[in-house]
């Protein structure tokens, strides 16, 4: 129906639109002021305009007025007038859908530079009756359209690109419906900062790490030494299910993982100072790419950077350390 | 030509109610559209919707306009005109066809929807039943519910989006009402348009031709409705006067082509006995004249004349339905000195057209001592010879009134009036027609009077010296009853026929007095309710001289205050739901405790507080920490909540 995309007001004047709009958007948040982590959306925060759809309804049911006064005919006042009841409570009910739901920061996953940070926003509906058709917007992009039963909480994905390591900050973002009849749509602004993290993007074309000073005996990094068979050992979550010893498993119904001398050995260091690139950032890649590398084949390894060290270890958690070290190395605001 | 994709079937939980609605609202229009128009928009209906389920593309853009051209062009052939409620409710249902085939997107469908309403808005404009309203109302809560289908989850059940929507609709009713009470009414429109209604108005015809064929009709739609004020009159003297014609041509009596106004009507009427109070409610009829009791003295509707003939007339066409009050004399002389030139106007016919009645009527004046004398040998001629009163004669050629008194001798009151009048004329006696309706049947539920298509009837009136102008109605003579009774009877019978059965059924006959006097209420109170009752309406709430400045004050005084209303049933309807009583009781538990759980402290935690804390017995803290989680995650049990309170008392 591209008559009625045409008539709405972001199409018609676009330019003034986009500066009103920035406008209104500052104007709002010194209004609100920042929102806390659980945001219950009151009425004064809400607001409403109507849609291209709606301004033809009101057109169309204008044009009724004068038709019904002109035939002087009382039962097409009768729709016409049901008509125009049914904008004013679809007005109401618009953004009574809105009214009283919590919102809260559900977390994000942390993401490599580059990738977007999918921004996890839990919206509750804490109400006797399904608010219907909500979604989360950041300017243009959209997340899913979603009804909430009484009682329910969904969460919304809100994906957004990042560009740098550090802190991801979703600043504003929106909420909004144009339930029922898509004649109003009510939305409301919220700022309640949530933070992602960003991992330095890994290099693309990293150099070997270098034999570790501390690493007993000369190994490279794409030797394994899996031939090196040392012993079993009680299986451990983090552990590759390709050194489970299954046939062991099968005799004992116990999981072992089997060790190799190389491995027990390659406990080795990723050392800032010892990366040669041309920059920070690019050292950063490095490391990030050797700790990615190194977590996929469950080697041991340690990460020193000037002022903070973390000795060297395996599994998610020492991986999310080191990483997140690498995120906010050398910036004005680790905080965010 | 856009590259053919196929449809993906994501409208297929809304296209079935968008055309459910398109078709409720094409419902009242189809006995009026040429049948090919209804066949087209079903055809695309079924057409697109197997296209959805079959994931096919839609037809080609040029297919389209083609299609479109050929619409349009039929509309013109079959209408020749696009303006009025006929073509233009035609063309609504083209273009929801064509446009059927074009919808891609969900949201294509608003344009289907808006084209319903607009049906439904032209179905009014055409008729206005009583059954219009739910019919209305129903097609509205339908649109709306397919509306929201539009937008809605593909799962919804369906009666979630019918109780969505008869919900918002039924916010919407109050103040509906509100705006169709205070919303002022104008009476004259902004541009004349004529209402095409493509339906036939039944009324009288300006002239008569008896021996034609017949035209009298059968029909038992109303013509009038009469409220009286006071006594009703007698059945013999319910005579509606209407059009009175004076021009008779050997075969064709006509009267005055326009009415004009005169001012000597009422002067040259001398009332006698009492007069007759009572309300006329007319429906359109799309001529000039309009209804009184013999003989009209005053009326109370603007731009609306007596003529020479005392004959009530409106200037403009009655094309809608009109009420007016009005003063009738039963008992009148009028004309009484009427000039000898205007006398002449009422002997002449045309000489050798039916020269035996002629003949017969001047023999036979000749054979009377005075004009009364023959006026009642006539009648008695009527009365006494082999007349009989059919309503359907046979035809009567060219010397029609000869052959009807000598040879046919069957017919009704235009074949009697017609003759009686000749023979007048015939005989140096003034005479003329009227047109008008006899009798009227009273129904009780209601007390008052229906005048039906059925009643209309044709007499004479005859200029005698010194005593005016004098009805004389023929027709009386031959089927007194016809007169005397009315036709009440006929009816009753009739519609007993209608439905089927055999015999008179009483009950039946009541219930189609009801629904009269329902329909009576309907056009008085809804269709009618234009400014003079909008005025009167608004005087009775205690306006005092209302005009549209204080109605429009007191409707947005009203609206602001529905709204509010609204507003706090959407509130009510998104509150939190109570909190169940467990809660409620511990939080009297927490409360005597003197401290506040933290965010996200479980109960136990909690309770550890509070044991340390050393202000509340530790035992009865632990039962009380035990019994409630018992209660929230246990099996229900109704002891335990009674446990919980009363240790909570205790404490």
């Amino acid at each position: 129906m591209s008559s009625i995309r045409w008539l709405s007001p972001k199409r018609l004047l676009p330019g003034i639109n986009r500066a009103a709009s920035r406008r209104v958007r500052r104007w709002a948040r010194r209004r609100q002021g920042a929102d806390g982590p659980v945001t219950r959306l009151q009425p004064r925060r809400l607001y409403i305009l109507p849609t291209g759809v709606g301004l033809i309804f009101a057109l169309m049911t204008f044009a009724m007025l004068l038709g019904s006064m002109n035939y002087n005919n009382n039962l097409s006042f009768v729709l016409t007038f049901i008509l125009i009841g049914i904008g004013f409570v679809a007005m109401h009910q618009c953004q009574r859908n809105l009214v009283g739901l919590e919102v809260s920061f559900a977390g994000t996953e942390p993401v490599f530079a580059g990738q977007s940070a999918q921004f996890r926003i839990a919206v509750a509906n804490r109400s006797k009756s399904p608010r219907y058709r909500i979604r989360l917007y950041i300017d243009d992009v959209q997340s899913d359209i979603k009804d909430l039963e009484p009682g329910e909480s969904r969460i919304f994905v809100l994906p957004v690109r990042t560009e740098r390591r550090g802190w991801v900050t979703l600043e504003r973002f929106g909420i909004r419906t144009l339930f029922p009849f898509e004649l109003f749509r009510s939305w409301a602004w919220l700022h309640m900062n949530p933070k992602g993290i960003v991992y330095p993007h890994p290099a693309e074309h990293a150099p070997p790490p270098p034999a570790s000073r501390t690493a007993l005996g000369h190994r490279q990094h794409d030797a394994r030494g899996e031939e090196d068979f040392a012993g079993l050992r009680k299986f451990h979550i983090g552990d590759s299910p390709r050194n489970v010893a299954w046939k062991a498993y099968a005799r004992s119904d116990q999981l072992l993982s089997k060790q190799f001398a190389g491995a027990d050995m390659s406990s080795q260091w990723f050392d800032f100072d010892a990366v040669v690139a041309d920059d920070l950032e690019q050292r950063l890649a490095i490391l990030t790419r050797w700790i990615i590398d190194a977590d996929r084949t469950q080697e041991d390894y340690g990460l020193r950077l000037p002022g903070q060290s973390f000795p060297p270890a395996h599994g998610e958690a020492h991986r999310r350390q080191c990483l997140e070290a690498l995120a906010l190395f050398g910036l004005e605001n680790p905080d965010g | 030509m856009a590259k053919a994709r196929g449809t993906d079937g994501s409208l297929l939980a809304s296209l079935p109610w968008t055309l459910l609605a398109l078709a409720f609202a094409l419902l009242p229009h189809v006995p009026y559209l040429p049948a090919w128009i209804t066949a087209a928009l079903l055809t695309c209906a079924i057409w697109r919707y197997s296209i959805e389920v079959r994931r096919k593309p839609v037809p080609p853009a040029l297919l389209r306009a083609a299609l479109a051209l050929l619409a349009f062009l039929g509309v013109l052939y079959t209408y020749s005109t696009i303006s009025g409620v006929g073509p233009g409710s035609a063309l609504l249902a083209i273009m929801a066809a064509l446009k059927l085939l074009e919808t891609r997107q969900r949201r294509d469908q608003f344009v289907l929807l808006f084209i319903a309403i607009f049906l439904v808005m032209s179905s009014l404009l055409r008729e206005q039943y009583l059954w219009s309203l739910p019919y209305l109302v129903l097609g509205i809560i339908l649109i709306m519910t397919a509306w929201l289908r539009t937008a809605a989850d593909d799962a919804e059940p369906v009666r979630r989006s019918l109780g969505t929507s008869g919900r918002l609709v039924l916010y919407a009713a109050p103040l509906a009402l509100a705006m169709w009470i205070f919303f002022p009414r104008i009476s004259t429109p902004f541009w004349a348009v004529p209402i095409d209604t493509g339906t036939a108005v039944t009324g009288l015809s300006d002239t008569i031709s008896p021996g034609d064929i017949s035209a009298l009709s059968k029909s038992d739609a109303v013509a009038f409705r009469v409220k009286f004020e006071g006594t009703v009159p007698d059945p013999k003297d319910r005579y509606w006067r209407g059009l009175v014609l004076h021009r008779f041509d050997g075969r064709t009596w006509s009267g005055i082509s326009e009415p004009r106004i005169s001012s000597s009507a009422l002067e040259n009427t001398e009332t006698l006995g009492t007069a007759v109070n009572y309300r006329v409610t007319m429906e359109p009829t799309r001529q000039h004249w309009m209804f009184a009791l013999d003989i009209p003295y005053d009326w109370d509707l603007e731009s609306t004349f007596l003529g020479p003939q005392h004959q009530l007339a409106r200037v403009q066409p009655i094309d809608q339905r009109i009420a007016y009050n009005a003063v009738s004399f039963p008992e009148y002389r009028i004309d009484a000195g009427m000039h000898s030139s205007r006398r002449n106007w009422y002997l002449e016919f045309p000489e050798g057209r039916n020269p035996r009645t002629a003949e017969l009527a001047r023999s036979m004046r000749a054979a009377a001592r005075s004009d009364e004398s023959y006026i009642h040998a006539v009648l008695t001629k009527f009365n006494e010879e082999n007349y009989h009163y059919t309503l359907e004669p046979p035809p009567l050629g060219s010397r029609p009134v000869d052959r009807f008194l000598f040879e046919t001798q069957r017919g009704f009151c235009e074949h009697y009036a017609s003759a009686f009048a000749l023979m007048m004329r015939a005989a140096g006696i003034p005479a003329r027609i009227v047109v008008g309706y006899q009798g009227g049947e009273l129904n009780p539920v209601g007390d008052y009077m229906i005048v039906r298509q059925a009643d209309a009837h044709a007499w004479t009136e005859v200029w005698l010296p010194g005593a005016g102008w004098r009805r004389v109605d023929p027709t009386a003579a031959v089927a007194p009853e016809r007169v005397d009774a009315g036709r009440t009877g006929a009816m009753f019978d009739g519609s007993g026929a209608a439905w089927g059965l055999g015999a008179p059924s009483m009950l039946l006959h009541n219930i189609v007095l009801a629904w009269d006097a329902a329909n009576a209420k309907w056009n008085e109170w809804i269709l009618g309710y234009g400014p003079e009752n909008q005025e009167r309406f608004m005087t009775w709430l205690g306006m005092d001289d209302p005009d549209w400045r204080q109605m429009l004050l007191t409707l947005v005084a009203i609206v602001t205050g529905l709204t509010m209303l609204i507003s706090l049933a959407l509130i009510l309807r998104y509150r939190p739901p109570p909190r169940d009583r467990a809660a409620i009781l511990y939080d009297r538990f927490v409360r005597k405790s003197g401290l506040t759980p933290a965010t996200g402290e479980t109960p136990r935690v909690f309770a550890g507080r509070v044991q340390r804390d050393g202000a509340l017995p530790a035992v009865a803290v632990r039962g009380i920490t035990d019994t409630y989680l018992d209660v929230r995650y246990g099996p229900p049990d109704p002891s335990l909540l009674q446990r919980l309170e009363s240790d909570i008392a205790a404490l």
